[in-house]
């Protein structure tokens, strides 16, 4: 590498610039510096990857190993600015005036990139955390410098640039150690209310994730047209909530049929009053004064989607 | 149970079935517990099973290293005092396989016979998950199934001036060391910092003479119990746990 190094010095072919003339052989040693670098730097970040596997989560490992991997790459690229005739000294002076050129020419870049660098600070995400972004749901499966990389959860990709993630609203699902779930159980008014509430809460003390703190609650929320509703609020961890309302609402059905509470049909209570009966038609003479007709009421509860059919 | 198995062998105690056999070139592992059924094949020889207690933060999913236990009556500790008292916390039996020699270790499966719930210590945005476990309050060492229950002396230092009202405590699994041979034992620490923190932890060294005033057995014959956690690699993880939402 070192002798290859050498020997581009010899090539004369040389290109006039504000810091002295660069030679073809100092461009070529540039570009051979900066591809080691690269190089040696993905080597190096294979390692710690390993190294940090079992050391630190996974977002905070990545995190740092993106820092380390773009810090060594710019510090080179700055020691090594010479060699292409650039002073980098003078960057300082003219670093004002070039971002602001930059940032003009390449502002959505930029934008995102400054985005990631925040979004990688202050941590609204980290990887493997299940978000809502811009009506994108997912999994987290990479922040990088310039987008953040999504999983929905039907298994596609989508790249989201960082500066929409950054002002937009991020829903984390997975923020907080715990959530809340919620379930609406209707019974029939016929059923003891008191002993649904006592099976559903034996069935919650069973769960072991169902937590214990914050505590859940059962009780009869709404008194509806035509049944009970018992409203059922249960914590879980982030990690477990999805498993457990599943699992936990078909026990709920089950253990209530097995102690004769039904969940209702929707009903309907009809009243037919009888308020006149067909008589045959008479002549004037034979003209009967009507006896009032007693009323008859008829009550039935019919089923509103027999009634409908009928 | 407890103790080292060299297969073949078969055992039955309190509802659960351990056995291991060997079935033309392969062992089998066979474990049942009421509808849980495990069966493994093992690939290769001269091996041992070791069945011990671990911690017991494995079942029925690992999702939180913390146990809480909360006490059954409020204890109430004058500022300065030190006082040692029992609680008794839950079991779960880790089954082991292992080279001559106890070198490679490998958990082969996991199972407990007692309830298992699970509860948060401090606030929805911020507090840590835990395993949850109510025990009573000793001030001698009750006697209990070690299949389901160990003993836990916990030694409470009130660092404070004020009385401390304490009904629970939290532990960390990563400090955890348990020990057996017909009980089985652990030994934890709780320092009250001030009205709202406390500081647990637990003692590493090996059991002393110190204990004899309690109903406990010969001390030096206890076991070391292999923990799940002591086989994983610990990284920068904090054996000690810091009560910051009260005890």
């Amino acid at each position: 590498m070192g002798l290859l190094i050498m020997d581009l010095n010899h090539l004369d072919i040389s290109l006039p610039t504000s810091n002295g003339a660069v030679t073809l052989g100092s461009v070529l040693k540039f570009i051979l510096i900066l591809s080691f670098s690269t190089l040696l730097a993905r080597v190096l970040k294979i390692y710690l990857r390993r190294y940090l596997k079992d050391k630190v989560s996974k977002d905070v490992g990545e995190t740092i190993l993106k820092i380390l991997y773009y810090g060594t790459l710019t510090i080179v690229f700055i020691f090594n600015l010479p060699l292409i005739g650039i002073d980098p000294s003078a960057l300082l002076v003219a670093g004002g005036v070039t971002g602001i050129i930059l940032g003009f020419a390449s502002q959505s870049i930029i934008g995102n990139l400054i985005s990631g660098f925040f979004l990688m600070v202050e941590r609204p995400i980290k990887i493997g955390d299940q978000v809502q972004i811009s009506d994108v749901s997912g999994f987290v499966t990479d922040i990088r410098i310039i987008s953040t990389i999504i999983r929905t959860y039907d298994g596609l990709l989508v790249r989201i640039p960082n500066q929409q993630v950054f002002t937009t609203n991020i829903t984390n699902v997975v923020g907080h150690p715990v959530r809340r779930f919620e379930y609406t159980v209707r019974i029939r008014y016929s059923d003891d209310a008191n002993a649904a509430i006592w099976i559903i809460k034996d069935l919650i003390d069973k769960e072991p994730f169902a937590l214990l703190n914050p505590a859940p609650s059962v009780f009869v929320n709404d008194l509806g047209d035509s049944w009970v509703n018992i409203s059922v609020r249960i914590w879980a961890p982030v990690s477990e909530w999805f498993g457990i309302k599943t699992r936990l609402l078909w026990n709920i059905k089950q253990a209530l049929e097995e102690n004769d509470i039904e969940i209702p049909l929707p009903q309907r209570i009809v009243r037919i009053q009888a308020d006149a009966r067909k008589v045959p038609i008479q002549s004037d003479a034979e003209k009967i004064p009507a006896e009032p007709i007693p009323e008859k009421e008829i009550e039935s509860i019919l089923n509103y989607e027999e009634r409908v059919l009928a | 149970m407890y103790g080292y198995h060299v297969p073949p062998f078969s055992i039955e105690q309190e509802g659960i079935s351990i056995s291991m056999e060997k079935i033309g070139q392969q062992w089998i592992y066979r474990r049942t517990l009421g509808d849980d059924n495990v069966e493994k094949i093992i690939l290769g020889d001269g091996k041992r099973l070791i069945i011990n207690p671990v911690e017991p933060l494995n079942t029925p999913k690992e999702i939180t290293p913390n146990l809480l236990i909360e006490f059954e009556k409020t204890l109430l500790l004058p500022g300065g005092a030190r006082r040692k008292i029992f609680l008794t916390f839950p079991i779960e039996i880790g089954i082991f396989i292992s080279d001559r020699g106890d070198k490679n270790l490998q958990l082969l499966d996991v199972l407990s016979l007692t309830r298992q719930k699970f509860t948060l210590y401090g606030e929805v945005s911020n507090g840590v998950l835990c395993k949850h476990w109510i025990s009573e309050v000793y001030s001698t060492s009750p006697s209990l199934n070690p299949l389901k229950e160990g003993i836990m002396e916990l030694t409470l230092r009130n660092t404070s001036s004020d009385w401390a009202s304490i009904s629970k405590a939290v532990f960390s699994a990563y400090g955890m060391k348990l020990y057996y041979d017909g009980d089985v034992f652990m030994r934890a620490r709780m320092d009250i910092l001030n009205k709202n923190a406390a500081e647990t932890g637990f003692e590493l060294q090996p059991l002393r003479g110190e204990l004899k005033s309690i109903r406990l057995k010969d001390f030096k014959a206890w076991k070391e119990a292999f923990g799940v956690y002591n086989l994983q690699k610990l990284g920068f993880v904090p054996l000690k746990f810091y009560m910051g939402w009260g005890f």
